[in-house]
């Protein structure tokens, strides 16, 4: 029986979150109670919505606009997901399995020391940089001290050996792009790791209360399981609302504009940064599309390699998933900052 | 979010997942093929999650989520966001990026020649990809297309000035959203819609001097033939065969 009835609610689902984002309470506050008195009118509806909805989103949906936001959609979707399925899983493994006391052994106890070691930590996650968020999470919940967490989150994506390589390609014969960008990010992540020792608050991250860890009686690979599968459904809703986002700006913005900022040393690092955070291209090929970008100076895009894996829309869409709105706004807004000081300096030295 | 319920958008964003990259070449519209281990894996991972899910949790609903109030059991509404991919993926893929993308983008610059240019086969007509026809347009100094009767396939975007239309290709470099275009100028060819993928066979179309930034980077068409797209369409490869 609920194999049949899924197909419906479902779609009923898609339609309300389409629309307002508020599909689960319409779709399960229909059937309540007994027949309401204007049952005539919800029959009628019930019976034209649909068609309609169906007949107009077939008209609207093959403009080629549209057609272009879809596919650019879906192709963040589609490239994410392993990599948000590989974090999570780690997330979810981390909370099951790995005791606190792991942590406390591996990081330096004093929080100072421990942000630099995290920092470093994230050479071994190999992917891009939606993985690192759950991770990130799970390790707070472990009780690693959120500075050195955070830490992790920043440089994961952007140092492992994966986009290091990556870079390497883009920018053949010349090491010090990759050198630089390696510098730069690790810089801004241990900045960003001690900033929040000095002046982050608890009160900003939500309560990261369904990380619990391990409790009695309960099988390991149980917990694995839903926490696996609790932490991939709500950062896949916050992935796609980053996508859409993402979709929305590619589409309507010509790829022509750039060029009109090319000219200007500090507007062009400051408009690349902008677009690394409006673009949201994958950590490993936004070196492809910075080495595209020839009408820029070298500094403005190391800029956009050092920003795009820190702070992009689909990733403050995650982040406000995950450890709340008051911190990703917060947070991203420092971390641009931190992230075009560090890339400026270190690029106006080595390149 | 019911337990059921999730269990079954996780079946759905699994079976989306294979469609597209096990039993259809659909994902190749959207990322390259080097993509595709990773995306059968998810969706296996996603349609096994699922299914335990469905039949580990089945009995043992409310009761325990109770107990455990604040842990897995709830799933924000946010989640439901991830059934627009997922049908999408399965009854309504949209179409790989075409002349709309190609026609708001300037072409993609192209790598500047390190060393000289080696000498161009002598097949003719000799095909070619659309860089290494915009490299040799604008650096080879030799020379060496003047004359030659080239051939290059790539698909109609209109516009422009004069009528005519582009041959175009898009380039991915990770997936559709880095799409980046190039572009050889066409001329005398017949008018096309937009998105038509073409042979066109030509010569290059003369203009400035060839070999520096001021040639275009233009054909003049002698034939043109309508091609099926190509697997690796995003690509600027020769076809094969």
């Amino acid at each position: 029986m609920q194999k049949t009835g899924e197909p419906v609610g479902v779609l009923v689902g898609a339609a309300g979150a389409a629309g307002a984002g508020s599909g689960p309470e319409e779709a399960g506050g229909e059937p309540g109670g007994g027949l309401p008195r204007f049952w005539p009118l919800l029959l009628l509806g019930a019976a034209v919505v649909p068609g309609t909805a169906l007949f107009l989103l077939g008209r609207w949906g093959d403009a080629p606009a549209v057609q272009a936001w879809r596919t650019v959609c879906l192709a963040v979707t589609v490239q994410a997901l392993p990599f948000l399925l590989l974090g999570t899983a780690l997330s979810g493994a981390i909370n099951a399995f790995v005791p606190e006391r792991v942590f406390q052994r591996l990081l330096p106890r004093r929080p100072g020391l421990a942000v630099p070691v995290a920092g470093v930590a994230g050479v071994v996650l190999p992917g891009c940089e939606c993985a690192s968020v759950p991770v990130a999470a799970s390790l707070i919940g472990r009780g690693v001290t959120p500075a050195a967490a955070f830490a992790f989150l920043l440089s994961a994506p952007a140092i492992n050996p994966v986009v290091l390589t990556a870079t390497a390609i883009a920018f053949p014969g010349s090491p010090a792009m990759v050198l630089a960008r390696l510098l730069a990010s690790l810089a801004t992540a241990l900045v960003m790791g001690w900033l929040w020792l000095r002046f982050g608050r608890a009160e900003w991250l939500r309560p990261v209360v369904r990380h619990t860890g391990h409790h009695h009686g309960r099988s390991r690979w149980d917990e694995f399981r839903t926490g696996f599968q609790h932490d991939f459904l709500h950062a896949g809703g916050f992935l796609v609302l980053g996508a859409m986002a993402a979709a929305t700006f590619n589409v309507a913005v010509p790829r022509s504009v750039l060029d009109t900022f090319a000219g200007a040393p500090w507007l062009s690092v400051l408009f690349l940064a902008g677009l690394a955070v409006l673009l949201a291209v994958c950590s490993e090929a936004d070196a492809f599309l910075a080495a595209s970008l020839t009408g820029f100076p070298p500094v403005a895009r190391l800029v956009f390699m050092v920003v795009g894996p820190m702070v992009d829309l689909k990733l403050i869409a995650l982040q406000a998933g995950t450890f709340g709105r008051a911190f990703a706004v917060r947070f991203s807004a420092a971390t641009v900052v931190v992230a075009v000081a560090c890339s400026v300096l270190i690029g106006g030295v080595l390149l | 979010m019911k337990r059921s319920l999730q269990a079954g958008l996780l079946v759905l964003c699994g079976l989306g997942l294979l469609h597209v990259s096990l039993f259809t070449d659909l994902c190749l519209r959207y990322v390259k093929e080097g993509m595709r281990p990773l995306l059968v894996a998810s969706g296996v991972v996603l349609l096994l999650l699922g299914l335990a899910s469905a039949v580990l949790d089945r009995g043992r609903k409310d009761a325990e989520d109770e107990s455990h109030g604040h842990d897995h059991g709830s799933v924000p509404g946010v989640a439901w966001l991830l059934l627009l991919p997922a049908l999408s993926l399965l009854f309504y893929a949209p179409p790989a990026l075409g002349a709309y993308t190609a026609a708001r983008q300037p072409a993609k610059p192209v790598a500047t020649h390190a060393d000289d240019f080696d000498p161009l086969p002598r097949t003719s007509p000799l095909p070619m990809t659309l860089s290494d026809f915009t490299s040799r347009v604008r650096q080879d100094r030799g020379q060496a297309v003047k004359g030659r009767s080239i051939r290059l396939v790539g698909f109609v975007t209109p516009g422009g000035r004069d009528g005519g239309w582009d041959l175009t290709r898009i380039i991915l470099n990770c997936c559709a959203a880095d799409a980046q275009s190039v572009k050889v100028r066409i001329y005398g060819g017949p008018a096309l819609p937009a998105n038509t993928w073409v042979a066109v066979t030509g010569t290059w179309h003369p203009g400035g001097k060839l070999g520096t930034g001021s040639a275009p980077v233009a054909l003049d068409a002698r034939t043109v033939t309508k091609v099926a797209r190509p697997t690796n369409g995003y690509q600027d490869a020769l076809p094969l065969g």
